[in-house]
């Protein structure tokens, strides 16, 4: 985790939904809307390097607006990875969908979402890893496929990895041999 | 909105984050995002020209809002900017340190960038890195050779392969004029084949002027 990390940034471009708490009469084009006022009340979608200040400094007593969960790691989502982590494409919800879940639970209090995740990073890794030891080795086509496809980007370093380590390994044991 | 340019700076330089180049640099999209900050660091300025330095945030929060905002967003856009630069010296250094030329280096990315061109919106420049990136690249190779040269016995950035023979074929890729090796001077006409020490070509090889053999 550092200032200059690719996937950091990346993660702090998802979008998060927001309402604002007060009328803000030049910020109309956050809400596509440039020439009008943005008024109290309005939700929209701001990336999170954008909502998480706005929504953690206050003036006075009330912060410029108020942050919700994304879709992304919605009821809906969350009741899937209970039913089985595996069925779930994570890349379809968010391209770096633990990264999001990890800057969340840093704005949330929510132990349940954390629980979850944490399952389902560990249960998933078991496969990517099985993947990406065997990957190229035997033409098991299919559902593997499927499942690579919804790799987020945590899953997809953990997948290379995993190769890599297996390559590794192996070219080391022919070396031996010699 | 403020912030999409620099997004899109980073993206590109995440997918590019695993070639073995550097694609073309992004001088547009460059120019584009600190033409941003310019703006809403004027727009900053006249925001708070009225209150001539004694802004009270408490008192007018729509203002204190739209400035933090703006901020954010010239924020953002440095990260973005600073993130792309930095990827891209990180490539540059790693190319150094395999021993790639700096001059090799230039000429070669006209190839691979007009091949690549479609990645990005190539500018048609003569070299792939911008201005500035060259002279830091000139820069740091000066750096590395005197870091290098306190070891004579030693070459830091040679291969960690122990070799298995001492001699190796090779054949020359293109031309590169008259070479000396401790058994006397060969010239290396393109296509040419020699028996040579594998220690005196070992920097041609990485360069690509020759090709190994067997």
């Amino acid at each position: 985790m550092s200032y200059y990390d690719l996937d950091v940034i990346l993660t702090d471009s998802e979008k998060v939904p927001c309402k604002f708490e007060l009328e803000v009469p030049d910020l109309g084009y956050l809400d596509n809307n440039p020439s009008q006022p943005l008024k109290a009340g309005t939700s929209v979608n701001l990336p999170l390097w954008l909502a998480e200040l706005l929504a953690l400094t206050h003036q006075s007593s009330t912060p410029f607006l108020t942050l919700s969960l994304p879709p992304a790691l919605g009821d809906n989502v969350l009741n899937a990875l209970k039913a089985d982590p595996r069925a779930v494409p994570l890349r379809d919800q968010s391209q770096n969908f633990y990264g999001l879940g990890a800057r969340m639970l840093d704005l949330f209090e929510e132990p349940e979402l954390g629980v979850v995740l944490r399952r389902s990073f560990v249960v998933r890794a078991g496969e990517v890893a099985l993947h990406g030891r065997k990957a190229g080795a035997t033409g098991d086509a299919g559902s593997a496929e499927d499942f690579m496809r919804g790799l987020e980007e945590w899953e997809k370093k953990l997948y290379r990895q995993a190769h890599e380590g297996a390559k590794g390994h192996k070219e080391w044991m022919d070396g031996v041999k010699k | 909105m403020y912030g999409d340019l620099g997004n899109k700076l980073v993206q590109y330089a995440k997918r590019t984050q695993s070639l073995g180049f550097l694609p073309p640099y992004q001088t547009e999209t460059v120019r584009g995002v600190t033409r941003e900050v310019r703006d809403l660091d004027k727009d900053i300025a006249q925001r708070l020209e009225p209150f001539g330095g004694s802004f009270n945030p408490q008192a007018d929060q729509a203002t204190a809002c739209t400035l933090l905002v703006n901020h954010l967003s010239i924020r953002r856009n440095k990260r973005c900017l600073l993130a792309y630069h930095k990827s891209r010296t990180d490539k540059l250094e790693e190319l150094a340190w395999k021993g790639f030329d700096v001059v090799d280096l230039a000429g070669q990315q006209v190839a691979s960038g007009n091949a690549g061109s479609n990645l990005g919106s190539a500018d048609g420049g003569s070299s792939s890195l911008s201005p500035q990136e060259e002279d830091y690249i000139r820069q740091y190779s000066d750096l590395l050779a005197a870091y290098k040269g306190q070891w004579t016995d030693i070459d830091l950035t040679g291969s960690l392969e122990p070799p298995r023979d001492l001699f190796i074929d090779v054949r020359a890729l293109k031309d590169a004029g008259e070479i000396q090796t401790e058994y006397g001077a060969i010239t290396l006409t393109k296509n040419s084949q020699f028996y040579v020490r594998q220690g005196d070509v070992e920097r041609l090889i990485a360069q690509g002027y020759l090709q190994k053999l067997g």
